[in-house]
C-alpha cells in the first residue's frame, strides 16, 4: 500500500492512523534487528498522535493526505524532546529543543513520526556503515549496503516499515539509497524545502527531501514540506505547485536529453541495459529522445567536493580534538578538508558559477535528463572499492560520480527504480529537471515507474 | 604540461598548526593530490570577473521579508 492509498483508506474510515501506527511499530520490532534501519523509535508518542489524529480525523479536521501517517525522519533533522544523533557519537545524547522545518511542517500535516532512521555518520559518506550504532543493511540482501548517508531512510522504507522517511542530500545521500534500496528518492531544487533544524554537512550543498515507495507519494510530501521559509536564508520565495503527476499521466512530446558522454561510461553492464531500457520506455509513450553532451561533469563533481570539504570541515573543526571520537572514513575527509586553503574555496564557488552557467544551456534543448543514478548496485558491506565498467574504483567515488555535480548546480532531480541486476540488486534512474522543475520530473518519473515499486522478500 | 610539484601535505599542516598525526596524512594525500590535480587547472583558468557562488544580504532576510525579492 502507498501513502496515498494509506491516506484514501484513512478518509473513508477503511482503516484508523491507530491501527497503520501499530503495524509500522510492529513491522519495524521485526525488521529492525536484521536491518538497523532505525536509529530510535518513538512507540508510546507515536501511538498518541495517531489517536489524536483519529479523532481529528473523526471530527472532519482532515490536514491532508499526510495526515494520520506513519513517517520516519533522518536522525539530522532536529526533533524537539527526541535525541538527534546525527549518526555521531558528539550527538549521542543530544535532545533539541525545537523541531527543524520539515518536522514542524510534517506534523502540521499529521503526519505522525514513528522512528528516526539510522544514517552515516555526520551524513558525510554513502555506506551507512556507522561506526557507532551499527552498519545498516539493505533489505534486498542484508549482506550489502543500503547507500547512503540516507541509509536508514531507504532501508526502511524498501523493508514497508513506513509510508516515507525523510533524507538529506549533499553528494547523493538521497538519491544513492533510493537507487541501491529500490525506492523513489526526491531531491528538490536547493532553496524549495528549507533546511532549518537539519543538521548540516555542507551548507552550499544540503538539500532535503522525501524517500517513497510511489512517485506521486513522493509529490504528495513535496506539497506539504516545500515553501519559503524565513529561518532559512537560501529558501526560495517561489510559489509552491501542486507536485502530485496524474496517475497515468501524457510525457508525450517532452524532450528528454541522452547524454552521449560521462553517463554513460564506467557503468555496470545491467545498469547500462536497465537506463537505455529507460530510454525506450519514455520513446514508446511519446517523448522525444535528444542525444547530447554535457559539460564537464568531473570537473562540477571535482568543484562540488573541494566546496564540501572545506565547508564540512569548517563546521566540524571545534569538533577535531576529540579524534577518537569520528570514525576513520569521516576523520579522514575532516582531515582533508583542513588542508585546502580559502582560496580553493572561493575559487570553487566561482567555478561553480560559470558551471550553472555552461549547464543551464542545456535547458533550451531539453525538458529534463535521463542518467543512471549511481553506476553500480549495492556493493557488499565492508567493500571499498567495486568494478564499474572495466575498472576498479573507491566505492563512495564510484556511488556519487553520477549524482554529486547535481548538488552543486542546485537542480532537482528523482531516483526511481528502473529493474534489477543480475543479482536481482535494484538499479536506479535519475531524471533531472531544470530549477524548480519538480513537478516536471515527478510527472515524467510517474509515467515509468510502476504505482508501488516492487518490495523485496522479507 | 603541468609544472606544478606536488604539495607537501605534512608541512602544510605543520604550517597551519593542524595536529594530524603523520600516519593520517599518509592515508589521505593520494586522495589530496588527486583532488589537485583536478582542480588546478580549472582554477588557473578562471576568468577574473566571475564571482563566487555565494550570496550575503546586508539586512536579515527574516526581518525584511516583505522587501527582499528572489534573485532567481
Amino acid at each position: 500500500m502507498t501513502l496515498l492509498e494509506a491516506a484514501a483508506a484513512l478518509r473513508r474510515r477503511e482503516i484508523s492512523s491507530v491501527e497503520l501506527t501499530a503495524a509500522a511499530l510492529e513491522r519495524i520490532e521485526r525488521l529492525n534487528p536484521s536491518t538497523n534501519a532505525m536509529q530510535t523509535v518513538m512507540a508510546e508518542v507515536a501511538r498518541e498522535r495517531a489517536k489524536l489524529a483519529d479523532q481529528e480525523l473523526a471530527r472532519g479536521e482532515g490536514r491532508g493526505p499526510l495526515h494520520g501517517i506513519p513517517i520516519a525522519v533522518k536522525d539530522l533533522f532536529r526533533t524537539q524532546g527526541v535525541r538527534t544523533t546525527g549518526g555521531s557519537r558528539l550527538f549521542e545524547d543530544y535532545v533539541p529543543d525545537y523541531d527543524a522545518t520539515v518536522v514542524e511542517w510534517l506534523r502540521a500535516g499529521g503526519a505522525v513520526l514513528v522512528a528516526k532512521s539510522g544514517m552515516h555518520e555526520l551524513a558525510y559518506g554513502i555506506t551507512s556503515s556507522n561506526p557507532h550504532f551499527g552498519a545498516i543493511r539493505n533489505p534486498w540482501d542484508r549482506d550489502r549496503i543500503p547507500g547512503g548517508s540516507s541509509g536508514g531512510s531507504g532501508a526502511a522504507v524498501a523493508a514497508g516499515m513506513v509510508f516515507m522517511a525523510m533524507g538529506s542530500d549533499t553528494g547523493g545521500s538521497i538519491r544513492i539509497p533510493a537507487a541501491f534500496c529500490g525506492v523513489v528518492g526526491l531531491k528538490p531544487t536547493y532553496g524549495r524545502v528549507s533546511r532549518y533544524g537539519a543538521m548540516p554537512l555542507a551548507f552550499t550543498l544540503d538539500h532535503m527531501g522525501p524517500l517513497t515507495r510511489s512517485v506521486r507519494d513522493a509529490a504528495a510530501v513535496l506539497n506539504v514540506i516545500a515553501g519559503y521559509d524565513a529561518r532559512d536564508e537560501t529558501s526560495s520565495r517561489r510559489p509552491v505547485e501542486n507536485y502530485v503527476p496524474d496517475p497515468d499521466p501524457s510525457i508525450r512530446g517532452l524532450r528528454i536529453g541522452l547524454p552521449e558522454n560521462f553517463y554513460c561510461e564506467r557503468l555496470d553492464p545491467d545498469v547500462d541495459a536497465a537506463v537505455r531500457a529507460a530510454f525506450r520506455a519514455a520513446e514508446s509513450r511519446g517523448a522525444e529522445i535528444v542525444s547530447l553532451r554535457v559539460p564537464d561533469i568531473e570537473a562540477i563533481n571535482t568543484v562540488a567536493r573541494i566546496i564540501l570539504l572545506a565547508e564540512a570541515s569548517a563546521l566540524l573543526e571545534p569538533h577535531l580534538e576529540h579524534r577518537d571520537l569520528f570514525g576513520a572514513d569521516v576523520l579522514a575527509l575532516l582531515d582533508q578538508g583542513r588542508l585546502l586553503p580559502a582560496t580553493d574555496y572561493i575559487n570553487a564557488q566561482r567555478l561553480r558559477r560559470g558551471m550553472q552557467r555552461e549547464f543551464a544551456a542545456l535547458w533550451p534543448r531539453v525538458d529534463c535528463l535521463f542518467t543512471p543514478t549511481t553506476p553500480i548496485t549495492a556493493p557488499r558491506i565492508g567493500e571499498t572499492t567495486v568494478a564499474a565498467g572495466s575498472e576498479n574504483e573507491d566505492v563512495r567515488l564510484a556511488a556519487t560520480r553520477l549524482v554529486r555535480a547535481i548538488n552543486a548546480l542546485g537542480l532537482p532531480a528523482v531516483s526511481i527504480p528502473c529493474g534489477a541486476d543480475r543479482r536481482g540488486l535494484p538499479i536506479g534512474l535519475q531524471i533531472v529537471g531544470k530549477p524548480f522543475a519538480e513537478a516536471l520530473i515527478l510527472r515524467v518519473a510517474q509515467a515509468l515507474v510502476p504505482a508501488e515499486v516492487p518490495v523485496p522478500p522479507l | 604540461m603541468s609544472t606544478d610539484r606536488k604539495k607537501d601535505w605534512k608541512k602544510i599542516a605543520r604550517a597551519n598548526g593542524l595536529a594530524i598525526p603523520d600516519a593520517a596524512l599518509e592515508r589521505i594525500a593520494q586522495s589530496l593530490d588527486a583532488l589537485e590535480a583536478g582542480f588546478r587547472p580549472l582554477a588557473r583558468a578562471l576568468p577574473p570577473e566571475t564571482e563566487p557562488a555565494l550570496a550575503f544580504h546586508a539586512a536579515l532576510r527574516a526581518e525584511t521579508a516583505a522587501v527582499v525579492e528572489d534573485a532567481e
